[in-house]
């Protein structure tokens, strides 16, 4: 049996609209294993995303409870959250979303400064990342001198250079052209098998729902079925 | 990446309103620096023209001679107390009056009579200095005097002409003499220029018949390093205890206190300037912080802590401030410096400005100090400071999810 990696129990997101209360995660319990390659599907609005910034800590939940590597995230402060989102878990976004002003080394080396790694080794593993994911010879490029594609390699890089537990990516295809979504998907299902990263997707993308090894659809805040493939 | 490289480049990054919060900050702080040094040169301005041109650092007389300056009301041992004071390091100059009217063809006006030691005088004032037509006094010179310009006007006299003087002798008698006048004198104390005849000490004790005495003494501190108040009490130990001594601060004391106070007025209009300027930097600080909400909300994602986002915040305010800052630094300081040797000449906006009967020069100087570009320095960071906490604290307590999906 594989090491958890992610366990929700019970979990449920209200968010307050006014006078209406929009319940986004309704009592969902799942668990997501060390190399998962796993996608939440369901349409815009199904909650996919909510249980995506429960997982990642960048949300608090009403009710239930997350642990992640065995650590509960709901019992934890702002200041606590910064540090577990800093050391173990990896984010890759919809829109890249690089820090504008830095080059795609100082945007990967950026947390690893954070951590206070020591600047050869910083420079050692972003080097070494920026090759995995083919953007050798691009690090002195600004975000807005590079394609959408290479940002998102960019920000896949961001993600994965602290060696994290779990990489949380939200519609890392949506704006990108089918082409450079099949190649981002290539390249971090090479990271997933090769170096065993667990990623977790929220997407309504076919693309990658056909590439994910474990399909969760969500539906009206809940999980409707939990689909393992071969 | 360190915090103030990252700080510099988003300054850099919204370069039109960086330059334009930059220069609001560095023309606020110039023109501070101006106002603070002006301030500062109106303060030793007047002190000097009060110390220099009219009362020296301490006088000393018999008590109630201010308030009536009765001829008889005399410091008899004068010479002795003179030759005291020197002794302890101090210059000190004796001075007699006497009262009467000054005629002129058919002008005449109430006249004050100065007579002047004039051995000692130079020590204590420069009012030898102060002739604007003419010559000042000479000992040899036994019916030239020096008149204040308003006098002269009033008697419609000029160099040379004749002056006949009506007054009372120490002993009762009539007192008349004629004189000419030698010098005029520029504006240094209404009394003076309204009212002063200035003449030798010994002319004017044959004049009104008295042979010993003075009425007034001067006293200047050689060690100007020395306190006033130091100075006073060092005087007080040396002379009786019947006369009244004062230094300056306590002889004007409308004008001690404006000066006292001048400090504070410098800090309060600074105060107002920079609440405009805090205005701009808290507008410009709250459009970068606003429309960086999104990417705030990226770094809180990615790890960074929200004392880390004050930090950045507040460097990119120190960083528009140290520009700000070293640009109004220089600039105030050029403009200082011109205003220091060339001053602003105000004699076209009034002929003789006076504030409490002390005659002001009317080409106001600058005094550049480390003190007057200084605090108008510090003031722009305090203020920077106090104006960036809204929006520091604001960006720093948003929710990450709400800050990622911001847009």
């Amino acid at each position: 049996m594989k090491q958890a990696i992610v366990e929700l129990h019970n979990l449920s997101k209200i968010y307050q609209q006014g006078e209406v209360q929009v319940k986004a995660v309704d009592n969902v319990s799942l668990t997501i294993a060390k190399g998962d390659f796993a996608a939440l599907c369901g349409p815009s609005g199904s909650g996919k995303t909510s249980i995506l910034n429960l997982i990642g800590g960048l949300d608090t939940a009403t009710s239930g409870q997350v642990w992640l590597e065995g650590i509960d995230l709901e019992s934890m402060g702002n200041t606590q959250l910064a540090e577990v989102r800093k050391n173990r878990i990896g984010f890759v976004f919809q829109s890249y979303n690089l820090i504008p002003v830095m080059t795609a080394f100082e945007n990967a080396a950026f947390v690893l400064d954070l951590q206070g790694i020591a600047k050869q080794e910083i420079q050692q593993r972003v080097m070494q990342t920026l090759a995995q994911v083919g953007l050798t010879g691009l690090e002195h490029r600004r975000p807005d001198e590079m394609s959408g594609g290479q940002q998102q390699r960019v920000a896949i890089a961001r993600a994965i250079v602290t060696e994290p537990a779990i990489v949380l990516a939200d519609e890392p295809t949506a704006n990108v052209d089918s082409h450079t979504a099949e190649s981002l998907l290539d390249l971090m299902q090479t990271l997933n098998q090769q170096q065993g990263i667990t990623f977790l997707f929220s997407t309504h993308d076919q693309h990658v729902i056909d590439r994910a090894r474990r399909i969760i659809q969500v539906q009206d805040g809940q999980v409707v079925s939990d689909e393992i493939r071969p | 990446m360190n915090i103030i490289t990252l700080a510099a480049r988003n300054v850099y990054r919204n370069g039109h309103r960086s330059v334009v919060t930059a220069a609001a900050m560095a023309f606020a702080c110039a023109m501070m620096i101006v106002f603070a040094s002006l301030i500062e040169g109106f303060v030793k301005g007047s002190e000097q023209n009060i110390v220099a041109m009219n009362s020296g650092d301490i006088q000393i007389h018999r008590p109630g001679y201010r308030d009536d300056p009765d001829i008889y009301s005399l410091m008899i041992d004068s010479a002795d107390l003179c030759n005291r004071i020197r002794q302890a390091g101090f210059a000190t100059s004796e001075r007699i009056f006497a009262f009467g009217l000054l005629a002129s063809g058919q002008s005449s006006s109430g006249v004050q009579l100065r007579g002047l030691d004039l051995d000692f005088e130079p020590t204590v004032t420069l009012l030898n200095r102060q002739v604007m037509l003419g010559d000042w006094l000479d000992k040899t010179d036994h019916h030239g005097v020096v008149i204040g310009k308003k006098l002269a006007r009033l008697l419609d006299v000029s160099l040379g002409d004749e002056l006949v003087f009506v007054g009372q002798t120490a002993d009762g008698y009539m007192a008349n003499d004629t004189f000419y006048v030698r010098g005029i004198m520029r504006t240094v104390s209404s009394a003076i220029d309204n009212a002063g005849v200035l003449m030798s000490k010994s002319m004017l004790r044959e004049l009104i018949a008295l042979p010993e005495g003075a009425h007034e003494l001067v006293v200047m501190r050689t060690d100007s390093m020395m306190n006033l108040e130091l100075a006073s009490q060092k005087i007080k130990a040396l002379i009786r205890s019947d006369l009244e001594i004062l230094n300056w601060r306590q002889l004007m004391p409308i004008i001690s206190r404006f000066i006292e106070t001048a400090h504070v007025q410098t800090l309060i209009m600074m105060l107002f300037t920079y609440i405009a300027v805090a205005s701009v930097v808290l507008n410009a600080m709250l459009m970068s912080v606003f429309e960086r909400i999104h990417e705030f909300g990226i770094m809180k994602a990615i790890g960074v802590r929200p004392w880390q986002i004050v930090r950045l915040v507040y460097a990119e305010t120190f960083i528009m401030t140290i520009v700000a800052s070293v640009i109004g630094a220089l600039l105030g300081s050029g403009i200082t410096w011109y205003l220091q040797n060339h001053g602003i000449d105000m004699s076209s906006l009034a002929e003789g400005i006076s504030f409490s009967g002390i005659a002001l020069d009317p080409v106001w100087y600058a005094s550049l100090s480390s003190e007057s570009v200084l605090t108008p320095v510090i003031f722009l960071f305090v203020i920077a400071a106090i104006a960036v906490i809204y929006p520091a604290i604001k960006v720093a307590v948003i929710h990450p999810v709400d800050a990622v999906h911001h847009h």
